[in-house]
């Protein structure tokens, strides 16, 4: 393996590093968050000039675009033909991962780099704030990692660092005015080493502060979830109450880098039926609600992906009418993959769980039989 | 009948509408076995037949939740005996997780049930009617399905 810190500041060092690979030409390109021309919000810009890098951002306040997705296009008709770099978020980087298991992705020539995480900003509270000062408070989080305002999800965030990734840039655990970059693979070692970075330095004050982040998250967390998001939400009233403002308009699906279905069931001709069909099933509710099914598509979608939801909160951060969306399939899935100690983007050899099974699994879910039941009275 | 009238949270003459949702060979096999001794199951249990308990989407259990049913129980060949090989281990995962997605969101996966019945269990198939409906009964009316901003 190869660490190494570089001393230095962190956010010229980290644009230092991505240059180089591309000036010494150990990549061909390189896909990082960059600022807009009007200079008020960001996207993820594909280049081939060392030069353009100096004005990237490769951690940036917000997450415009899931970096999964990027890649996916990317690489929808087969896998890049010059080594590329692309920068991402731990839960882009997740995402992208589920997506290679998914054959959404194809991976060979991509080099991931990822990095501790400070959370990003609701897109609306950005877009509607003053930039300049967010910015620079969001620069100023990248020495104590703690993120005012963040989105919700990233204030309780359990995956913020880059160890999935070829490269990771590490900034806890390092003295300030410095950070580590760490090979995790062949490829990232590969690289480094024609940037002439070899070494092993000692991880252990970084492991630890790691762990003990990921430690006060996990229970912050399962908190949030079980004492206030939890009740706010649970049940069907409440349940109900919290998708009133929902129009139905399938943008949380759309952004969301797991839903990568061609056609969604729930946008399919099987959910459009007959007027009968509705006043049918407005006769028996006492009315329907237009646009119908909004319950149905949430809980369907959170039984058809929550497996491998990444809690990125794209999907929240889309929504037009502020449903807590990604708080909901982040909540679901915590559960729904506790069932088989799922983690989505860990290995790559780890099936999902929908594409494995046991022989012999989850007899706790089914209903145990006790033949001399008295319940049929034609047994009697 | 008379003391499922005490019961907490059911309504007066409260009749449960429940979906048995069975495979097309053991669940359904099973109800075949069931007619040809005579047994009888509750009229308020309507079966479903799907090919394969691994056909069972998620939307179908969801959609008879939201449009109308209390409870919906689930049956079709023992592990290692499906006619697709696999749809049974595929459909115990999914089932699993829609009970869990509904007890995460507090709307009770104890009213969605799975058990496997083979051709020639008709009791057992028939039982579980029975029971299901009892327990069904004792939860008394599914507040989703009398909803009409779902
Ligand atoms: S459901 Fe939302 S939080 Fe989960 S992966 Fe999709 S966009 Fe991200
Ligand atoms: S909700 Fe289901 S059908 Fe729709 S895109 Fe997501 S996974 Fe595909
Ligand atoms: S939750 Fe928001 S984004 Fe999703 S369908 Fe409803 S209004 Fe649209």
């Amino acid at each position: 393996m190869v660490a190494v810190k570089i001393e230095g500041n962190r956010w010229e060092g980290f644009k230092g590093f991505l240059r180089d690979l591309l000036g010494e030409g150990a990549v061909g390109a390189v896909v990082v968050p960059y600022p807009v021309p009007a200079g008020d919000s960001f996207a993820h810009l594909l280049v081939k000039e060392p030069s353009r890098v100096d004005h990237a951002w490769p951690v940036a306040p917000v997450m415009t675009v899931q970096g999964g997705r990027v890649v996916s296009r990317l690489t929808r008709k087969g896998p890049v033909e010059v080594p590329t770099v692309v920068v991402l978020r731990p839960c882009e980087l997740a995402a992208m991962r589920e997506l290679i298991k998914l054959n959404q992705v194809k991976p060979q020539g991509l080099l991931t780099v990822s990095f501790d995480c400070p959370g990003a900003y609701p897109l609306r509270s950005y877009l509607e704030g003053n930039g300049e000062e967010i910015k620079a408070a969001f620069l100023n989080a990248l020495k104590d990692f703690r993120l005012a305002g963040a989105r919700p999800l990233c204030q309780v965030c359990i995956r913020f660092t880059g160890a999935w990734a070829d490269i990771e840039v590490g900034f806890l655990g390092a003295p300030q005015g410095s950070f580590y970059l760490i090979a995790h693979t062949p490829q990232g070692e590969k690289a480094l080493e024609a940037l002439g970075y070899t070494g092993q330095e000692d991880l252990a004050e970084r492991e630890k502060a790691v762990e003990e982040l990921t430690a006060s998250r996990v229970s912050e967390r399962e908190a949030y979830f079980r004492e206030e998001f939890g009740p706010q939400v649970a049940g069907p009233e409440a349940l109900l109450a919290t998708f009133h403002n929902c129009i139905n308009c399938h943008n949380c699906m759309r952004v969301c880098p797991i839903c990568f279905c061609r056609e969604c069931f729930f946008e399919s001709n099987a959910l459009k039926v007959a007027p009968h069909n509705y006043l049918m099933r407005a006769r028996r509710k006492g009315g329907l609600r237009f646009m119908p099914d909004t319950l149905l598509f949430h809980t369907g979608r959170m039984n058809h992906m929550s497996l491998s939801c990444v809690s990125c909160g794209a999907c929240e951060d889309a929504c037009p009418n502020a449903v807590p969306v990604s708080r909901l399939f982040a909540m679901v899935g915590d559960r729904t993959r506790a069932i088989f100690q799922y983690e989505p983007g860990r290995d790559l050899e780890e099936p999902i769980p929908f594409l494995d099974y046991r022989e012999e699994e989850l007899q706790e879910w089914e209903e145990p039989y006790i033949q001399s039941t008295t319940h049929c009275p034609s047994s009697l | 009948m008379e003391k499922n009238k005490e019961k907490k949270g059911s309504e007066e003459n409260f009749t449960p509408r429940i979906v048995y949702a069975l495979c097309a060979w053991c669940g359904t096999g099973g109800s075949e076995t069931a007619g040809a001794y005579w047994l009888k199951y509750p009229e308020n249990v309507r079966p479903f037949r799907v090919m394969c308990t691994g056909a069972l989407d998620a939307s179908y259990v969801l959609r008879a939740f939201i449009e109308g049913a209390d409870g919906v129980v689930v049956s079709g060949c023992h592990p290692g005996d499906c006619h697709y090989n696999l749809g049974n281990f595929r459909a115990r995962r999914r089932l699993a997780v829609m009970k869990e997605v509904l007890n995460a969101l507090g709307l009770d996966g104890d009213r969605l049930w799975l058990r496997w019945v083979a051709h020639g269990e008709g009791k057992k198939l028939v039982d579980t009617a029975w029971e299901f409906d009892a327990h069904i009964r004792e939860k008394g009316p599914n507040a989703l399905s009398r909803r009409w901003d779902t």
